[in-house]
């Protein structure tokens, strides 16, 4: 479902990339192209959201990163996890776009655009 | 809360819960409601009212391994599913629809409401990638919390089911 | 029976002005729901009586009432953000500098609707203060009874906790029950909830509060309540205290007792030396 988030920050100003998983994601970065904001699902093939933000987090050149977790995984126990391996913020499906504008507003990640 | 003879006699230290002992159908309705308004659309509403499933229906499912493991299924008819695929997709959804934008739209449903189920739980468990196709079948009859309902009329069912078989009963 | 298209439209310009919400058309439906129970509590069979009702003899319970059911899923923590972040960066330290060490805090939720704002302050001050929970009190009152009862619950849905409530903040003070997500025990015990109309003739026995968050609702009222709301609000305040509006709203033109203070991009106000 990267098409529905993809989707709801193209419509907030951004411009968007996606991978199918981890692995995927970490070519992206390795090849240059590091953006302001991941957002990254749990369940994932090959290699899952956690290990993804762990893998970020242990690369300094990717620190600017902001991660937002946007995942069904919300046991209060894997929120910890998550925030504990460095993600930055949690937004639990099922969520609405405006979810993901509040959420972007706390953090000071709305494209100017989005503010009018 | 309903209670299913079975045969069972509970035993000290018998750690193994039945689903309706962990969740009601109340709870499963309003995960799956939520799930709707986000997915499909905020005026969608889930009519709680029972309706034959065709012939031959769609099925998306997770799996949950935890102190309660079994699945969460999603079922519901082929037209129903593209129907739900085209709702979720909005603008993004192709003239002519793929069998993998359903699966993967009906298995996001899957994952989203199971997702939600499994948090419900007593925990920590695991939550398996969605799959469409052939559900698991329902392994112990007394291990079950089903919710029945009409989308836009048309019928879906929500399994939340356990993945083992029944203990054997003790005769005297 | 579904809606007329007369009444559908008047619910979405009386929403649109008062919220800025847009309903889109097709959602006869959402408004046919979510306004039945209003109509049921005020005696009349149908949405369509009560819009001729609210229409023919405005009323701001009404008003407020039906715009609120209509926005509900809108409702967030840290709405509009400065509000919130002056009371830790701005109030509170000024507050702890002017009062005893064990002075009590008193704040006023004064329209907190279905807990958040409330709840939102109390997390807020949990974090910032280490005896929050014995020296601060948050009084959370509401017109309608429903609202109280489910921010004395302090029980918020999935869809709910996602709206602007930053994910630590969820996992400190929230605990899991069932699908939903209930305030810790702690920040409860902060809050007392209670009904209120602001627009009576006086307001119960209250305060005197150090801080009055008054946000979104001086909109539902003409000019000469807003004035007696406002001066019987300055009356349950500290001389020294802080008042919060909406992000739209001001005490400019309405009432000259107040001082205005920015704190990042919001304004509080206080009261007047001498007014």
């Amino acid at each position: 479902m990267r098409r529905i988030v993809s989707q709801i920050l193209e419509g907030l100003g951004y411009e968007v990339r996606d991978a199918g998983h981890g692995r995927e994601a970490l070519d992206v970065l390795e090849e240059g192209w590091v953006p302001d904001l991941a957002t990254i699902d749990w369940n994932m093939p090959v290699m899952d959201g956690l290990q993804f933000v762990s893998a970020v987090r242990s690369n300094p050149a990717w620190r600017s990163m902001t991660m937002m977790m946007v995942t069904s995984e919300s046991e209060h126990t894997q929120i910890v996890r998550a925030l504990a391996a460095g993600a930055h913020e949690y937004v639990i499906k099922p969520f609405t776009a405006d979810a993901i504008r509040d959420k972007l507003a706390l953090l000071g990640l709305l494209p100017e655009e989005a503010l009018l | 809360m309903t209670t299913f003879d079975t045969g069972e006699r509970r035993r000290a230290g018998d750690s193994r819960p039945v689903i309706s002992e962990l969740i009601d159908e109340p709870t499963v309705q309003a995960i799956a409601e939520d799930a709707w308004i986000a997915l499909v659309g905020e005026d969608e509403i889930l009519v709680p009212l029972p309706g034959e499933l065709p012939a031959d229906p769609v099925s998306s499912w997770v799996d949950v391994v935890g102190p309660w493991t079994g699945s969460v299924v999603l079922s519901t008819g082929s037209q129903t599913a593209a129907e739900l695929t085209r709702a979720l997709l909005g603008d993004y959804a192709p003239e002519l629809l793929e069998h993998e934008d359903v699966a993967d739209a009906f298995g996001e449903i899957a994952n989203v409401v199971g997702g939600n189920v499994k948090a419900a739980l007593p925990g920590p468990s695991a939550l398996s990638l969605p799959e469409v196709g052939n559900p698991p079948a329902l392994r112990n009859p007394a291990d079950v919390v089903r919710i029945d309902v009409l989308w836009r009329g048309q019928p879906v069912s929500i399994s939340v089911q356990g993945a083992l078989p029944p203990l054997p009963v003790a005769h005297s | 029976m579904t809606l007329a298209t007369t009444s559908f439209d008047w619910v979405r310009q009386l929403v649109h002005k008062e919220s800025a919400i847009v309903l889109q058309p097709g959602k006869e439906y959402l408004v046919e729901a979510r306004l039945l129970p209003i109509a049921r509590s005020m005696g009349l069979p149908d949405v369509g009586k009560l819009v001729d009702a609210v229409r023919g003899r405005p009323d701001p319970d009404s008003t407020r009432r039906i715009v609120e059911a209509l926005t509900t899923n809108e409702t967030s923590w840290f709405r509009d953000g400065d509000p919130f972040t002056a009371l830790t960066s701005t109030v509170l330290p000024a507050l702890v500098a002017a009062r005893g060490p064990n002075e009590p805090l008193k704040i006023w939720s004064a329209a907190c609707s279905s807990g958040q704002e409330p709840y939102t302050i109390a997390m807020l001050l949990e974090d910032a203060l280490p005896n929050a929970a014995t020296r601060v009190s948050i009084t959370a009152t509401d017109l309608s009874r429903e609202m109280v009862e489910r921010t004395r619950a302090g029980r918020f849905s999935q869809l709910e906790v996602n709206r602007g409530l930053p994910a630590p903040m969820l996992v400190r003070h929230f605990t899991r029950a069932g699908n939903e997500w209930e305030v810790a025990p702690a920040l409860k015990r902060m809050v007392t909830a209670s009904e209120c109309n602001l627009a009576a003739p006086a307001l119960p026995r209250m305060g005197p509060f150090d801080v009055v968050y008054l946000r979104n609702v001086l909109i539902y009222f003409d000019l000469s309540t807003k004035q007696a709301i406002l001066r019987r609000v300055r009356e349950v305040m500290r001389p020294d205290g802080w008042l919060f509006l909406g992000a739209a709203e001001t005490t400019l033109g309405v009432d000259d007792s107040w001082e205005r203070v920015v704190i990042g991009r919001s304004s509080a106000y206080r009261p007047l030396k001498g007014a």
